[in-house]
Order: structure tokens, then sequence, then C-alpha cells
């Protein structure tokens, strides 16, 4: 049964703002479990879902960025902990952002946006095709300057990969935006050609989504629940197993049925 | 009769540019006319095409004056998306204007926009499916489609929208002759059935010179319109044949083919030179070579040879390998069986084969023109960037930065670069996009000094004409396999999808206009 774009919204949202409320390592290591068994369950084939791939090296890049400032200052157990758990939240974050871009068609989740909104759809619109579409740019560069002899895998050679890159990313932007807006993007009447039914499913996603979040809003509000473990002085964090529970309840949409043919 | 487009003293220049690209221009296009513009790099045709919706000024900025009065709407006062009900808006690399991923969601966009009821959106996407030839292609993803099925994805889904205005920028130049031809045909059969009025830039002037009721000719300084062979003489240029019948003082020159064979009855032609000097030792050479993507093959087992000296012209309709052939040839694509190799042994990426891709855009990273040639000789002291440039005929924008140039300059300019690897075996992949009459000439002329110098060159493409002028040999490719391999005269002349117009005028043999001029004046 497909899921509804406006169901992985939720999904995602949920993922994400959990991401954020905690920094204890029993939270989020499940989550990015969750969000790769949800990536491999429900992915798009297709270009975005190659992206996956890249958001999970960007989260690897940015734990070890994060954790490698530390050297810069202070180093003691305290500083380092915060740090790792600053990178691994971050990482996470990226992760649940891949997994959304993969499952959930970018554009069919713009659509829904309401038309009031018509700038801000534009924008993100753009912003939303940046990313994936720059990723797969990476790979035809590379090819293109190796028939010239340059193998932009040195450090040097940097330019000749970046620039084009992110050269072409803008003006496909650029010609994207004006493709829109020739097609009557943001007029006021609108009708949907094949609109996306509300199925079982997306009730499903959606529900399990919102019930994750508001646990760990509750728990926020309320007594905290060791969603943020004390690194000063530094303690073993404990993790409860409602939570971690409700972190797995993310995980719905991989054990759905498989849609079949349409 | 009504007019669809009218430019009213229209004056245009881009922000941060001193230059106006239209300068005064006021022009008249009749309601249910196809109009052909045409004429040199950086005269100014994109801005042209994108003033009727109104992209210039609304989207590109820039000062602007004068009005243009589309469906009889004032673009200063609509902006494009209001327009978007009259006028639809194909640009020349379609592949970034797509908006969604499934092409039968895409087709239906624009439709949508405008509140179309859906009952008519599924008969209309119906019958532009039928009208294009792309059912097919309907559950595809528009990522995966190839540079062809692109452009007949984006023609569906402008028509779609039931526009009375359908304005294309090079609508054809990745199609196949025999697509291009279907495109256009069915361009003109709306034309005349519906009224609608189709304004395309093109040129490829024999492939639509003969559909265009009005030819609109864009020159750096002026903006002329009127019938075509009035606007060709003006602006010295057109197919093949006005050349021709222009230069051999055929009066009226003639516009199409079929013109051109009265007068041809009654000018005689000494036989066209004898024989080509024959090729050299295999260059490139690929043994029962398969290669494929993703587990399946599209070459299942080629046997060619690319001779030292030769010019071969890769041609064969959309998607019958091409692409994977030069890239095969490269050394970028490893043979899954069998072999390619030099005469050293495989080929070596950019040093012993260079390869120009489809996106040229691809390779440019630096911000002029000169640099970006620098940098890739930088790495051998015996060649002088300089002999580049004046090869391709670049030496007027040696320092413009190259993503201010046409589609059709950054082109050479990626050849260019890449030539400068100083690889003695050049591939090219469509080196045409956007190249007029002009930089066209420059490349051919480059091909030939550089394959005399005893460099060797294949190009892929879908002009017969520059396979005409520039090839020393024909390579015709259909579902990854050789079916035609030979002199041009002998595989183009024996093709009646692939023959170029002065063989359908003059018969077999003749290949180019220059050829039949020298053959009538000596």
């Amino acid at each position: 049964m497909s899921v509804h774009p406006g169901a992985w919204v939720v999904w995602g949202v949920g993922a994400g703002l959990v991401a954020m409320l905690t920094t204890n390592p029993f939270y989020l290591l499940p989550l990015v479990g969750v969000s790769w068994l949800v990536y491999s369950a429900c992915r798009v084939p297709g270009p975005s879902a190659r992206s996956f791939r890249t958001f999970l090296t960007f989260a690897v890049v940015a734990l070890v960025l994060r954790s490698g400032l530390v050297l810069f200052g202070t180093l003691d157990a305290g500083n380092l902990a915060s740090a790792v758990v600053e990178g691994l939240r971050l990482g996470t974050l990226l992760v649940v952002f891949g997994t959304f871009n993969s499952v959930a068609d970018p554009y069919g989740v713009l659509r829904l946006a309401p038309r009031r909104f018509y700038e801000v759809g534009l924008a993100s619109a753009l912003a939303l095709a940046f990313a994936p579409r720059m990723i797969a740019a990476v790979t035809s560069v590379r090819d293109a300057q190796r028939l010239r002899g340059i193998h932009v895998s040195r450090m040097r050679m940097l330019p000749a990969l970046a620039v084009p890159v992110l050269e072409n990313g803008m003006e496909d932007a650029l010609v994207l935006a004006e493709s829109m807006d020739a097609r009557g993007h943001g007029r006021g009447r609108r009708s949907r050609y094949r609109p996306l039914p509300w199925t079982t499913a997306s009730w499903v996603v959606a529900t399990a989504a919102a019930t994750t979040l508001s646990i760990f809003v509750i728990t926020a509000l309320g007594d905290n629940g060791g969603l943020s473990p004390s690194l000063f002085p530094l303690t073993w964090p404990e993790a409860e197993s409602i939570l971690v529970a409700s972190v797995c309840l993310l995980a719905v949409p991989a054990l759905l049925p498989k849609e079949g043919s349409r | 009769m009504t007019d669809a487009v009218v430019f009213d003293r229209v004056t245009f220049g881009y922000p941060a540019s001193v230059q106006a690209v239209l300068d005064d221009v006021s022009l008249r296009l009749p309601e249910g006319s196809f109009v052909l513009v045409t004429g040199p790099t950086g005269g100014g045709k994109s801005t042209l095409l994108r003033a009727i919706n109104g992209l210039v000024p609304h989207f590109s900025g820039g000062r602007f004056s004068g009005r243009v009065l589309t469906a009889s709407r004032d673009t200063r006062m609509f902006k494009p998306r209001d327009m978007a009900d009259a006028v639809a808006f194909v640009p020349q690399d379609p592949g970034a204007s797509f908006v969604l991923d499934q092409v039968e969601d895409e087709l239906a966009y624009g439709m949508e926009n405008l509140g179309t009821p859906v009952a008519h959106m599924r008969r209309r996407i119906e019958e532009v499916v039928d009208l294009l030839g792309i059912d097919s292609l309907r559950r595809r993803s528009v990522r995966g489609l190839s540079g062809g099925e692109r452009q007949r994805v984006a023609i569906a889904a402008a028509l779609a929208a039931g526009p009375r205005v359908l304005v294309l920028d090079e609508p054809t130049s990745q199609l196949d002759p025999q697509g291009a031809e279907d495109v256009l045909a069915a361009l003109a059969r709306l034309v005349h059935d519906l009224g609608m009025t189709v304004v395309a830039a093109e040129h490829r002037l024999e492939r639509i010179a003969s559909f265009a009721d009005v030819v609109v000719g864009c020159l750096p300084r002026e903006v002329v319109a009127g019938s075509a062979a009035e606007v060709f003489d003006r602006i010295g240029s057109g197919p093949p044949v006005t050349l021709v019948g222009r230069a051999l003082g055929w009066s009226p020159a003639p516009l199409s083919v079929r013109d051109a064979r009265r007068h041809a009855a009654t000018t005689t032609l000494r036989r066209p030179r004898g024989a080509r000097p024959p090729a050299g030792p295999p260059a490139v050479r690929a043994r029962s070579a398969v290669a494929g993507y993703d587990g399946v093959d599209v070459i299942p087992g080629i046997d060619l040879v690319l001779g030292t000296g030769e010019r071969v012209a890769l041609m064969g309709r959309n998607g019958s390998g091409k692409t994977t052939l030069l890239r095969l040839l490269a050394g970028l694509l490893p043979p899954r069986a069998g072999s390619v190799g030099t005469a050293t042994g495989p080929p070596r990426t950019g040093v012993d084969v260079a390869l120009c891709p489809q996106e040229p855009e691809s390779v440019l990273f630096c911000s002029t023109v000169a640099e970006e040639i620098s940098s890739t000789v930088a790495r051998r002291s015996d060649v002088d960037p300089r002999r580049f440039i004046q090869e391709f005929g670049l030496a007027d924008v040696a320092d413009v930065h190259p993503r201010d140039l046409s589609a059709g300059r950054r082109l050479l300019v990626a050849a260019a670069a890449i030539a400068a690897t100083g690889a003695p075996v050049l591939l090219l992949d469509e080196p045409t996009r956007g190249l007029d009459p002009e930089a066209k000439a420059a490349l051919t002329d480059f091909l030939v000094g550089f394959t005399e110098r005893g460099g060797s060159s294949m190009f892929a493409t879908h002009d017969v004409e520059l396979a005409a002028a520039a090839a020393s040999r024909v390579v015709m490719l259909a579902g990854g396999e050789v079916i035609a391999d030979g002199a041009p005269e002998d595989v183009l002349g024996d093709s009646a999808v692939f023959a170029p117009q002065m063989t359908r005028v003059f018969g077999a043999g003749w290949l180019t206009p220059s050829q039949v001029i020298a053959a009538a004046s000596s």
C-alpha cells in the first residue's frame, strides 16, 4: 500500500524533532537504525534514493568533525562526551533527512503546500532540488574532467569538481524556477490529475510518528526521562524502555505489506 | 488576421550589462503561423523567446522598455504564471525544467496549475502522448530519460496545457532526423488545424525552413521579420539548398529540396572529385566489445576500428548506443567482454583518448575562456593554448567568463579545452547543440586540421549536414550494432532519412553546398 506524501511529512517531522529533543545515545542510535530500516524497505528507486548514501557520509563527517573540534578547547571527558553526542545528534538528523528524501518524492510533498505560500513553495522546491541534483552532478563532472585528463581526486584540482557542480546546480535551479513560473505554479485555481489516496497505511505511519513525537514532547516538558543526560559531571546515560520502544514505533513503515502491482 | 505576439519598440539589457540585447525591436507575429527564429549565436534569440511570456523581464531582471503583447496581454502587467494559460515555453535543455518525477504527472503539471478538470486532463494527456509518440514513457521517471526523450516529453507537457502560443528553444537539437521530422510535422499540424502559433528558435534550418510561415532573423544590432526568402537573404543564411541557389544565381533562391530540384535539372556539374586518402593504422580498436549499464548490454558485441587520420560521424536514432560506444572507446566504461585498445594498450582516458561530453558545462570551471584552455595545457609544455583559442574561433571571447557565453560557444570552449589534452584520438558526443553555422564551420575546420596533423576523431551526431561536411567516414548504429559503415556519400546517400540536402537535389556523391558550388563554377 502506498503511503501518502503527507504521512511521510508527519514521519519526517516526528523523527527529526525526536532527534532534536534528545542527546541520549540510547535514543539516537535506535533512531539511526530505524531510519536505515525504513530507507531499506520503502525507498523509491532513482537518484534521490542514491542520495541517501551521501547523507550517510555527511552524517559520519558531521560526527567526526564535531568530535574533532573538541581538540581545540579544553580536553576533558565532559567536553569530549558533549562533542560526541552533539555530533551524533546532527548525524542522526542528517540520516533522518536522507531517509525522508529517498522515501518521499520531494515534489510530491511540495504540491501539498497551500497555494497561499507560493513563494515559500518555490523557494523550498529549489532548495530540495539543489542537493540531490548536485549529488548526481558530482559523478558526471568527475567523469567529464577525467576525459580531459584532470583527476579531481587531487586536492589542488578540487575547483575543477566543485565549480561545475555548484554552477550547474545553480543554473538548473534557475531553469526549474523559470519553468515552474512559466507553467503557472502559484496561480489561483488548482486541480489534481491523480490525487494520492490517504490510505490505511498513511494513517498507520502518521499515527505512529505522531505518537512517538507526543511521548517525547510530554517527557521533555515533564521529568525529562534521561533525554539530556548530565555531562558535567559526566554520568552514564540512562534510558527508559518506553522511550526506546516509542523510537522503534517509527519503524512501522518498514513493516507495512509491500506495494503490489498498481 | 489578429496578431498572436506583438513587440512594440522593445529594448532590453540584462542586469550588469551595458549592452542592450534587444534594441528597439518591433515585430508582429500573426496568429496561426509557424514562426522560425534564427540568427547567429549571441543575436538575442533566447531573450526574444523569453520576452514573449514575460520571463524577460520578470524573471531575468534588467532594463526593459517598450511593450510586448501576447494573446492581447501586456507582459508588463501579467507575470509569466498569469500567461501560462496562453503561452507555453520549452527551454533549450528541458532536463532541468521537469518539476515532477513521473512522465505522466509531468504532463499534467501545467494543467493542474490551470485548474483543468480531471476528465479533461485525461483526454488531453492521451492526445499529446499520441502526438509525440511517447506512450512507452508514461510510467518512466523523467530523471532517466535520454536527451531526445526529454525533448519529446517537454513538448508534450507544454502542449497539454493547451496554449495559444507555443515557444520552443531549439526543440529538435537532440532528436534524430526522423524524430525531428515527426515532431515538426506534429507542430505544423497544430498550427494548421487548431490555429496555434508556434515560435521556434533553430540553427539547423534544413529541418525547419519548409515549415516556417514567418522567419525572424536576430542579428546583434537588429531584428528583421518577413518571409523565409527575404530574411535568409537579409541575414546571409539559410538551409544548404538556399545557399547553393543563391551562389548559382537561381531566382528566387529555393527553400526546399523540391524547389531546388527544378533548378538543378538545368545545372550541369562536373563529377565530384576523387577518392579520399586511405585511413592510417588503427588509432583505437574495439574487438567483440560488450558494454552496458546495470546488467543491460547496450552494445552486445562490437568490432570497430578508428583509423589514424579518420573523421568518423557516428549516427543512429535516439537510444542506438552512440554515447555508450564513445564512453567505451574513451576507456571510461570498461568492456564487459572483448577488448578495447590503442596501439599501446587499453585506452588511457584523457591521455590517449579524450571525449567531449554531451553536457559541455560539466567541464567548465575557470573564470575566463583562456584560463579554461590553459588549465588543460598546464601539464604539457609543448603546446601554446592560444593555438586552440584561434582554431576554435574564440579569440574575441578569450577573456569572457565561459558561463556568460551562449550554449553553442560554451560547447566550443569545452571542445577546445578537451582537444588541448593533446590526446591523439578526440571523441565528441553530439557537438552541435546550440551551434550556429559559423561555429559549426569552426568546429569542422578544426577537425579537418586535427586529423590532417595525424589525429583521429569520432563524433556522434544527429546533424546530417555536419556529417556531410566534416566526416570522412560514417558509421550507423542500431541497437548497439553497426548497420552501415563506409564513405559518407555511400552511407548517407543510401538513406531516405539521413541523406543531406545536396544528395537529395543533385543525386548520390554530392554532400555539401561548397562542393556543388565549386563543381558548377569550374
